[in-house]
């Protein structure tokens, strides 16, 4: 026998009567403060206190390790001696691997084993651990979907229910998983405004890690960028894509005390994923770069480019190498802006850039997969649909950017 | 199996002793994952699926679960409730226990629930039910050799019987 849905919650109804008992409820400090963080008088206060804090602390843990620790070793002690033992200096091998051989820090020298590594093991590997750890404690406790019911309100204008802040907060962390927990969005159409927006807008970990780094002072201009990019491409996608967006509740769960083990498990996670595949690409996005500056095809794609890159955008042709390594490894893009002479709007358009113009391998492989999952026409679809939005968008707000600062007459 | 963040991952942690992100937030696990555990020196695999209200899939992440579960015709099914959400964790059970399913109930979150001051009859439920029921607290292991020894006893119940012990339905 099988019951209607009536008699299910009938029956449930009977059940519970006779085996639930409700004390007297006790307002406890958890539920003041659950109250708190999520009414938006007292809410944004706190999410604002929360992203400084998180700021802070990442500043000051990610800050010790590189510029105290990795920096002087890098620079003092493992730059100098392989310039001084690694054979053939001024050969093409010598340049792929140790860089140029008059540079003095590991920033400038542009080779696999100084460079490659140095952004690797010195400036991504802190940056991710300070940033996961505190991405998690914060998962963990429950603050995340409290943050989510903030931001509801201004996700609804665009079409997308509270709900989808999961996919982006994941996305903070790294866009791969973010673009697979798009599945838990409802209609087709959700999940693929999702997926191509946060592929394109939302920076990950690993990228936001080596921003607050090397260019700390302007992260929040790029911030604000790509988030303005990212309501206001949503608002028009939203309007353009055939389609609905039903509304989800979002569950808020408890409060909790984040777990030592649990945290520990999943930092370690990241840490290794971060060894397995992150460094091998970052490695390997360096020696393409300098295979390409080697064989000349770099300038000439620079030269090919700068009509685009110079008149468009109003970045220098040298970007070019870094928008080819940032398809490999956002975070190796970034670093290797920072190291071309430019003017802080070109510095900051230009990681705009990297962060806009293409969604790394992995993230583009995981959007082919999830499009797969609805067939042949699924793929193409998110393929083409992907691509033609990330064509205009990135012309249309990079050129935007552009004349912002025209008209600002900072450009 | 379970409601969205009932804690199917962290049960499912601690009896594979796998590595499944946990996560407190609901939509945590949107795909299966697969485990095993020593279980009377057999090794028996276990799957972790997504959450999901009913077997009326409402989206992708859902319709994952209810896959497993229909092409797992042989399983135990261990339902996993939010003790504090009794009612809506009970809705997927009968469900499951409709199906024809042998299952058993992991009350999670119980410290939770004690805290809220929800009392839940456990061996009543267990009568009403005809499944064994556990209160666990996955997080900190707490009840989760229960949870494992009265897995043997998980069996199909009969939802005819269960309205009769439930003092029947409105007409």
């Amino acid at each position: 026998m099988k019951l209607t849905v009536d008699e299910r919650w009938d029956l449930i109804d009977k059940i519970t009567k006779q085996v639930v008992k409700y004390g007297e409820y006790k307002y406890t400090l958890k539920d003041a403060i659950a109250e708190l963080t999520v009414k938006p008088l007292t809410g944004i206060p706190i999410a604002i206190a929360v992203l400084y804090g998180f700021w802070a602390f990442f500043g000051a843990f990610a800050g010790f390790f590189t510029d105290g620790f990795f920096v002087k070793l890098f620079d003092n002690h493992w730059l100098p001696w392989l310039q001084g033992v690694f054979p053939g200096k001024g050969g093409w091998l010598y340049y792929i691997f140790v860089g140029d051989p008059k540079a003095d820090n590991c920033f400038e020298a542009f080779g696999v084993l100084t460079s490659g590594l140095f952004v690797a093991i010195g400036v991504v590997l802190p940056a991710i651990i300070a940033f996961y750890l505190f991405l998690i404690i914060l998962e963990d406790s429950g603050y995340l979907p409290r943050l989510a019911v903030l931001i509801d309100t201004v996700l609804h204008k665009i079409g997308l229910h509270g709900f989808a802040v999961v996919p982006m907060i994941l996305s903070l962390g790294c866009n791969v998983p973010a673009v697979v927990a798009t599945r838990t969005l409802e209609t087709k159409k959700q999940r693929f405004m999702m997926a191509t927006l946060l592929a394109i807008f939302i920076p990950c970990g690993a990228q936001l890690g080596i921003m607050l780094e090397v260019i700390p002072e302007y992260v929040g201009l790029v911030m604000i960028y790509l988030l303005a990019g990212f309501f206001i491409f949503g608002f028009i996608l939203n309007k353009l894509i055939p389609g609905r967006s039903p509304e989800i509740l979002l569950d808020i769960p408890p409060y909790q005390m984040p777990i030592a083990r649990n945290v520990r498990r999943k930092l370690w996670a990241r840490v290794k994923s971060f060894f397995t595949v992150a460094v091998p690409f970052v490695l390997l996005g360096v020696v393409i770069v300098n295979i390409m500056y080697l064989t000349g095809f770099l300038d000439w794609l620079a030269n090919l480019l700068e009509p685009i890159l110079c008149g468009w955008f109003g970045v220098p042709k040298e970007t070019v190498g870094p928008l080819i390594a940032a398809f490999l490894r956002k975070d190796l893009a970034v670093a290797q802006l920072s190291a071309i002479e430019m003017t802080t709007y070109q510095l900051v358009t230009s990681v705009v850039l990297v962060s806009l113009y293409f969604p790394c391998v992995a993230t583009f492989a995981m959007l082919i997969k999830e499009g797969r999952e609805e067939g042949l026409k699924g793929v193409l679809q998110y393929l083409f649909g992907s691509l033609l939005a990330l064509i205009t968008v990135v012309f249309l707000w990079g050129g935007l950017v552009h004349l912002i600062w025209i008209i600002l007459g900072v450009a | 199996m379970g409601n969205p963040n009932v804690g199917k991952s962290a049960i499912f942690n601690r009896l594979a002793g796998a590595k499944v992100m946990e996560s407190n937030y609901p939509g945590t696990t949107v795909d299966y994952t697969k485990g095993y555990m020593r279980l009377e020196n057999k090794d028996i695999e276990i799957i972790d699926v997504p959450g999901t209200f009913s077997l009326e899939p409402k989206d992708k992440a859902e319709e994952v679960a209810v896959k497993m579960l229909k092409e797992n015709k042989d399983a135990v099914i261990i339902c996993v409730i939010d003790s504090t959400k009794l009612e809506r964790g009970l809705y997927l059970a009968l469900e499951i226990i409709e199906e024809g399913y042998p299952v058993i109930i992991a009350l999670n979150m119980w410290d939770i629930a004690k805290d809220k001051n929800i009392w839940i009859n456990i061996e009543k439920l267990e009568n009403i039910l005809g499944v064994p029921v556990v209160a666990t607290v996955a997080v900190s292991g707490e009840g989760i050799k229960e949870l494992v020894s009265k897995i043997k006893e998980a069996s199909p119940a009969n939802i005819e019987r269960i309205v009769e012990r439930a003092g029947g339905l409105e007409k």
